[in-house]
């Protein structure tokens, strides 16, 4: 049986370095249902700490947690006491008898690493903040890679793009946004960049520029696989112009990966003005 | 949304023997402050660390955690923002269920 102190702490070290686990905790029952209020479970990739009562529930909220965990879930289920996963809210009240139990998955912040410290870097970088990601900007030009340009929380390194992020540390946790000056630059950090598992790498150009890219890397013998990962074009068509727009766009797009969706107008009418817009 | 702070003030506190009340939000309706899984620990003194979401509810909140490090039942309690508040008009206009619970080492 895992203490509070040993939760309280296994919680800190997964919100400061990882790696992610999805909390589990009792928040409900229905009357005369017998559950824990308050119980929780920790679940990782492989094993769990602490309990919820034991038996198929906490089978179930266990395989539900593991699951959890790439999506970035946080979200209160409810679950039948055998263990069943009660969806709707129809459902939901009409069960005879319910657990609720809040899944969060608790990991560090994500790393938004933007290479280039242009107008859209600071852009992209200003959005990445906002949304609560550490920003790193890499540059090697010192009027675009200084604290004074970026008015928001960025670690901002000036520096030789290929040295700098080959020692730069990457996780599935790191998001990379290629936006530098010019196309050699960019083919030179997706080289560095394109087999290290990030969770996302995304390069800003035309069709027809980041082809050429993509082309040259192959024929260099980068993995395929690694090369069909990359989002380039870079971004979710919303007919961006302005950086700050495409900064949209470009977090939009992280946010797609991050959270799965269908990036479409959620509305009808959305839905055929897009339409009409292709 | 990391919540490293209030995990480190639960971790610091239990380290010291104290107890906490842990708020989470657990589920909201409409058009809240914070969404699920926001949290807010307060210590015995009455002293907070972390939000569920400024004055919306959380005075009420605050209280029912103090009340929790007291009888040490956890509870969940329902904060309705629809309601306007003297008069004013309503800021938030959600409801949010908010887990209560006493911790302890």
């Amino acid at each position: 049986m895992a203490s509070s102190a040993e939760i309280a702490r296994a919680l800190l070290i997964a919100a400061r370095e990882g790696p992610a686990v999805a909390s589990c905790t009792v928040m409900g029952a229905t009357d005369g249902v017998n559950a824990a209020l308050g119980a929780k479970m920790l679940v990782y990739e492989g094993r769990n700490l602490g309990e919820i009562g034991g038996g198929p529930l906490e089978e179930a909220v266990a395989e539900f947690g593991r699951r959890a965990i790439p999506k970035h879930l946080v979200q209160t289920c409810a679950f039948t006491p055998d263990g069943q996963l009660v969806e709707g809210r129809r459902a939901i009240e009409s069960a005879d008898a319910i657990v609720e139990i809040l899944v969060e998955v608790v990991e560090p912040a994500s790393t938004l690493l933007v290479v280039g410290g242009g107008h859209v870097g600071l852009a992209v970088g200003q959005l990445g903040a906002m949304l609560g990601m550490e920003v790193v900007i890499i540059d090697d030009r010192e009027d675009y890679a200084n604290e004074e340009r970026f008015p928001y929380e960025a670690n901002v390194i000036c520096g030789d793009f290929g040295e700098e992020l080959e020692q730069f540390p990457i996780t599935a946790n790191t998001y990379i946004v290629l936006v530098s000056r010019g196309h050699k630059v960019d083919e030179l950090a997706l080289r560095t960049v394109a087999e290290r598992g990030a969770g996302y790498v995304g390069m800003i150009g035309s069709k027809r520029r980041t082809r050429t890219v993509l082309q040259h890397l192959a024929e260099e013998g980068v993995d395929s696989e690694a090369l069909d990962r990359v989002f380039t074009p870079i971004g979710l068509d919303i007919g961006a112009e302005t950086p700050e727009e495409i900064a949209v766009s470009v977090l939009g797009e992280i946010i797609l990966v991050r959270r799965g969706g269908g990036a479409q107008p959620m509305s009808e009418h959305g839905r055929l003005l897009a339409g009409k817009q292709r | 949304m990391p919540q490293d702070e209030v995990y480190e003030a639960m971790s610091s506190a239990f380290e010291q023997g104290a107890p906490v009340a842990l708020a989470t939000v657990a589920q909201t309706l409409g058009s809240t402050p914070r969404k699920t899984g926001a949290k807010m620990l307060v210590r015995e003194d009455g002293s907070f660390v972390g939000t569920i979401g400024g004055g919306c509810g959380e005075a009420e909140v605050w209280q029912e955690a103090m009340d929790a490090l007291d009888d040490g039942d956890a509870r969940m309690v329902t904060v309705d923002l629809t309601e306007p508040v003297d008069g004013e008009d309503k800021i938030c206009g959600g409801i949010m269920r908010i887990f209560v619970e006493k911790l302890e080492a």
